[in-house]
């Protein structure tokens, strides 16, 4: 039987894997700052998650979701207390408070399912302001405005105390989504969510529910964005409504623009990119401009991803992972011109 | 169990290193010590980004040209945080790690400076003289944070007790922003409704409102004779033109950070008589930390980019916090020095209300002097309070 | 295999009434086409079939079930599938991932959770879709993406999509539009072949009229929401009105 991708060579996935967990040795070997550069691996790392679940949601059901911080504060909020105040075990929180997250999603997937575009977009940012609203009103368990301290992540009698412990830990989780959600892609439920983008149509005439998918989007969006809100909560020790702005999920949607909407490897490469570009790359561009004009990381930093935005929608619409396509494509057929393969 | 081994070995060897390293300490050689601040550069408070640095530097220059700490010289880089907790985290790693910085100092902000307490728990690193006066940076104690600013709990005590001595029988409003430097402000004044057996009459508003009209409809209705603002600039401003609109003139009062000269300039005729608690002497008082502070602006600024004023001052004033500490430290700069050097510093240097540091306490003098606007302009009416 | 029978179905839109009093049977195993001018009420009709239309008045009858009774998604349950004229599928997935969106109903919950474990069961689900794909002559295309795909590759993957699910009746809209005469060759010889060796009824709208007299059983024309008459081919042929509302499209007949 021949295999249905191009992309299906299973060699590569452990070399990519065991490349994922050297790398903290190899940054290690190579600089005396290693941990600054993990911290922002992690932060990447805990993005990807969430992007990924965006993905499933906005990139492949083409449900449009400017409310994924609130997710994110969610399932951060939950664990931390049901972990802290609860009692509840670290292991058991990595699972429920997911779980709880994606129910969530459903409450807000409801009006979803009358709401197209714009209107949904701005019903998910609602969401957004009305969550952390709740979370200042619940005084009692989250502290309110003040925020809340987090315990470390605690697996089996492993303390995660620092960066370098984090990595594997949220690496791991990193990992697990990508391959659960690929699988999911290429199942059934990933046809049923991208024939409800394209066609909703074609997917009620070969009997999909819409409804119904588009509740599962949702749910399965909000456990991804929970998990990483988990994972950001015992990770960094400290969470206030200040960390889970609107424009946290404006920078998401922008994560998964610039990977490439509807692809899992897209919206982990679209993480990166961004949180790189964010913490290594703009500093550096900002030191570079600042030696003509004073200006502040801040100030191009929405400059720059307005513009990388802008110029990936008009010329690279299938964003970095159809680039990476493009060029493998390119060097395999290479002298042959392959223009046109995805045009 | 590779893996395991493996860790194991380079948790050693990295042990290794890290004893053969012991006698360095990060930020200090001998002409230097590296600090790390962390600012609001390109967010809602840039302004207060490039003003606080500034007015540090000012010492810090001067401090330098006398040939500097033991022949170090200070050295302030100047992150930014862009009031997002994240980029705080993000900043602070990249200060103590990639630039090796000595300690931190001034991270401006409440969430951003708590959202880093655990990263100078895991590096045992201070952070002196956030730029924020919520109380909770320093009650509870804090092992490695050393706060200046008397807190938002404290000033709503020393404010009301004002307020009632003017008064007996005043009824006081409060509106707050409802947020963790509102929640810090409510803290105090239920301890001094307690005290006084008094009932506040509490409105709220949400960070970026420019609409008061209900609030300050709610508090004529309920007959407040004053009204304390714990806002931020805009909404004193706000609130009081609108007061004054509706025909409704009580005593307004607030918390340190509407203690602003733009309040009262903004305000115009509805500002006249403000009364705003502050934490340190009027930048243009006759004490000796805001005629040093003058001197010295005179000497190294240039007005037409560093104004004179109050941020420039509080900037200022830190600082002279900070240099203190690293006198006391002796020549043999290390964190654990400085660290000593900090939990018993005796500070009378004349920019700030004298106060102790000790093991057990690392706030500040609790003390609040008061500052009204007269004839548009700041001035302290009153000895310090507490 | 059931009887589609249709009773005095009507359905107007904003005052213009698109099907009045329509009543046929489509017997089964038969190839059965509509024919009518543009507005006639040939697309109308098969989106009343599979629900995206709610008519007034009538019924649509498969095996003993009213079908204006189900909600969309349920159709295909009964075994009705469909295409569409305007190509509905998703270009961001391969052909074979296309043509397995049909088989939507066939995969249980069971099997897509053992999927994603088992490479046996991943294996046997592209089975499904490929067994239809080798019927159509595009198995080659199994792992392109659909997107650049020509159109005539992109008809015949919406034709297996619509077959994958295994239906009893499946409705045709326009299989042949925008086909050269080689390909509409084939999509005739394909026609055939799915009622000949699958067994299934074909119900069939089309423009082509050599197609449609070279494969239809019986034809029904309509005309502006109402049936003229239905017949052998050659009886339709014959027919005064229809020979009228055909001047032009029926002389090149």
């Amino acid at each position: 039987m021949k295999g249905r991708y191009e992309d299906e060579k299973l060699f590569w996935i452990p070399v990519l894997i065991a490349a994922v967990f050297l790398l903290p040795f190899l940054l290690k070997g190579m600089t005396n700052s290693y941990r600054y550069y993990l911290y922002v691996l992690n932060i990447a790392g805990i993005y990807m998650i969430l992007t990924v679940g965006l993905d499933l949601l906005s990139g492949y059901t083409g449900l449009i979701s400017l409310g994924h911080a609130a997710f994110f504060a969610i399932g951060a909020y939950l664990s931390a207390i049901l972990v802290d105040q609860g009692g509840l075990p670290f292991e058991l929180s990595l699972i429920i408070a997911p779980l709880l997250t994606g129910l969530f999603g459903l409450v807000i997937g409801f009006p979803a399912l009358r709401l197209e575009g714009m209107y949904l977009g701005l019903a998910t940012m609602g969401f957004g302001f009305i969550v952390k609203r709740m979370i200042i009103a619940l005084r009692q368990w989250t502290q309110g405005s003040n925020g809340l301290q987090v315990s470390s992540p605690h697996i089996f009698g492993f303390t995660f105390r620092n960066d370098w412990d984090n990595y594997f830990l949220i690496y791991t989780g990193v990992v697990l989504t990508v391959v659960i959600a690929r699988r999911m892609v290429r199942s059934k439920l990933g046809r049923a969510f991208m024939a409800i983008r394209d066609s909703e149509r074609a997917a009620e005439a070969v009997g999909i529910r819409l409804a119904k998918y588009k509740m599962i989007s949702f749910f399965i969006s909000g456990v991804f964005a929970g998990f990483a809100g988990v994972l950001f909560a015992h990770t960094s020790h400290f969470i206030s409504t200040d960390h889970f702005d609107i424009l946290l999920s404006v920078y998401f949607i922008i994560m998964i623009l610039v990977g490439g909407v509807g692809s899992i490897y897209g919206a982990v490469l679209g993480a990166l990119f961004i949180v790189l570009l964010d913490n290594l790359a703009i500093p550096l561009f900002k030191d570079w401009l600042q030696t003509f004009i004073t200006v502040e990381a801040g100030d191009i930093q929405s400059l720059i991803f307005g513009l990388i935005m802008f110029l990936f929608i008009i010329f690279q619409p299938t964003g970095l992972y159809g680039l990476w396509l493009k060029v493998r494509i390119y060097w395999k057929l290479f002298p042959f011109n392959p223009r046109k393969r995805f045009s | 169990m590779k893996l395991k081994m493996s860790l194991v070995g380079i948790t050693i060897t990295l042990l290794l290193v890290g004893c053969a390293k012991k006698e360095l300490t990060p930020g200090v050689t001998d002409t230097e010590i590296l600090i790390g601040n962390i600012q609001d550069l390109s967010g809602p408070m840039k302004e207060l980004g490039y003003l606080l640095p500034a007015g540090a530097n000012l010492y810090f220059q001067y401090i330098n040209d006398q040939g500097g700490i033991y022949g170090r010289k200070i050295r302030m880089l100047v992150e930014d945080h862009q009031y997002n907790p994240q980029k705080a985290v993000a900043a602070a790693k990249k200060l103590i790690e990639k630039d090796q910085v000595f300690c931190l100092y001034q991270v401006i902000g409440t969430s951003t400076s708590e959202a880093i307490i655990p990263i100078l728990e895991e590096y045992k690193i201070p952070l002196v003289a956030p730029a924020t006066q919520s109380g909770t940076m320093s009650r509870p104690l804090r092992r490695y944070i050393f706060q200046t600013d008397t807190g938002y709990d404290k000033q709503m005590n020393v404010l009301i007790d004002y307020i009632l001595r003017q008064d007996k029988n005043a009824r006081i409003g409060l509106i707050y922003q409802d947020d963790n430097y509102g929640a810090n402000a409510l803290k105090g004044a239920a301890e001094a409704e307690a005290r006084h057996k008094i009932t506040l009459q509490k409105e709220s508003y949400q960070r970026g409102a420019s609409d008061f009209s209900g609030q300050v409809g709610n508090l004529m209705k309920g007959g407040a004779t004053h009204v304390i603002i714990a806002g931020i600039v805009r909404e004193p401003i706000i609130i009081m033109k609108t007061a004054a609109a509706m025909g409704y003139r009580p005593q307004f009062l607030g918390l340190s950070p509407t203690m602003d000269h733009r309040v009262a300039i903004a305000a115009g005729p509805a500002g006249e008589g403000y009364i705003a608690a502050n934490f340190a002497p009027l930048w243009n008082s006759d004490a000796p930390g805001p005629v040093l502070y003058r001197k010295l602006h005179d000497k190294y600024a240039d007005p037409k980019t560093l104004p004179l004023g109050m941020y420039s001052y509080y900037g200022f004033a830190t600082a002279t916090v900070l240099v203190e500490a690293l006198k006391n430290a002796g020549k043999d700069l290390t964190r654990a020095s400085f660290l000593q050097a900090l939990n018993s510093l005796d500070y009378k240097g004349g920019s700030f209300p004298d106060f102790k540091w000790t093991r057990t306490n690392h706030g500040s003098s609790g003390k609040v002097v008061l500052v009204q606007v007269k004839n548009g302009k700041q001035v302290e009416i009153s000895d310090w309070l507490d | 295999m059931p009887d589609l029978l249709i009773d005095n179905l009507h359905i107007h839109f904003d005052g213009v009434i698109a099907l009045d009093d329509v009543s046929l049977t489509v017997k089964s195993g038969e190839i059965f086409s509509l024919i009518g001018p543009n507005g006639s009420g040939k697309s109308t009709l098969f989106n009343c079939i599979n629900g995206f239309n709610r008519p007034r008045k009538g019924a649509i009858r498969f095996g003993g079930i009213n079908l204006l009774r189900k909600k969309t998604h349920e159709i295909p349950l009964l075994g009705i599938a469909r295409t569409f004229q305007n190509l509905q599928n998703v270009p961001y997935m391969t052909v074979l991932d296309n043509v397995l969106l049909g088989a939507h109903l066939r995969i249980s919950k069971r099997d897509t959770v053992k999927r994603w474990l088992s490479r046996k069961q991943r294996v046997a689900e592209e089975a499904l879709a490929l067994e239809i794909m080798d019927l159509l002559g595009i198995a080659n295309f199994e792992r392109k993406y659909l997107l650049g795909q020509p159109f005539g590759i992109r008809k015949l993957v919406e034709i297996a999509r619509a077959l994958v699910s295994r239906p009893k009746l499946i409705l045709l809209d326009e299989p042949a539009a925008g086909m050269n005469d080689q390909e509409t060759i084939e999509i005739a010889k394909i026609i055939t072949e799915i009622r000949n060796e699958l067994g299934i009824t074909v119900l069939v709208v089309e423009h082509d009229m050599r197609l449609v007299m070279r494969i239809s059983d019986r034809i029904c024309v309509l005309d502006s929401g109402k049936v003229i008459t239905i017949g052998k081919p050659d009886e339709v042929k014959q027919h005064p009105e229809v020979v009228k509302v055909f001047l032009g499209e029926g002389t090149d007949a």
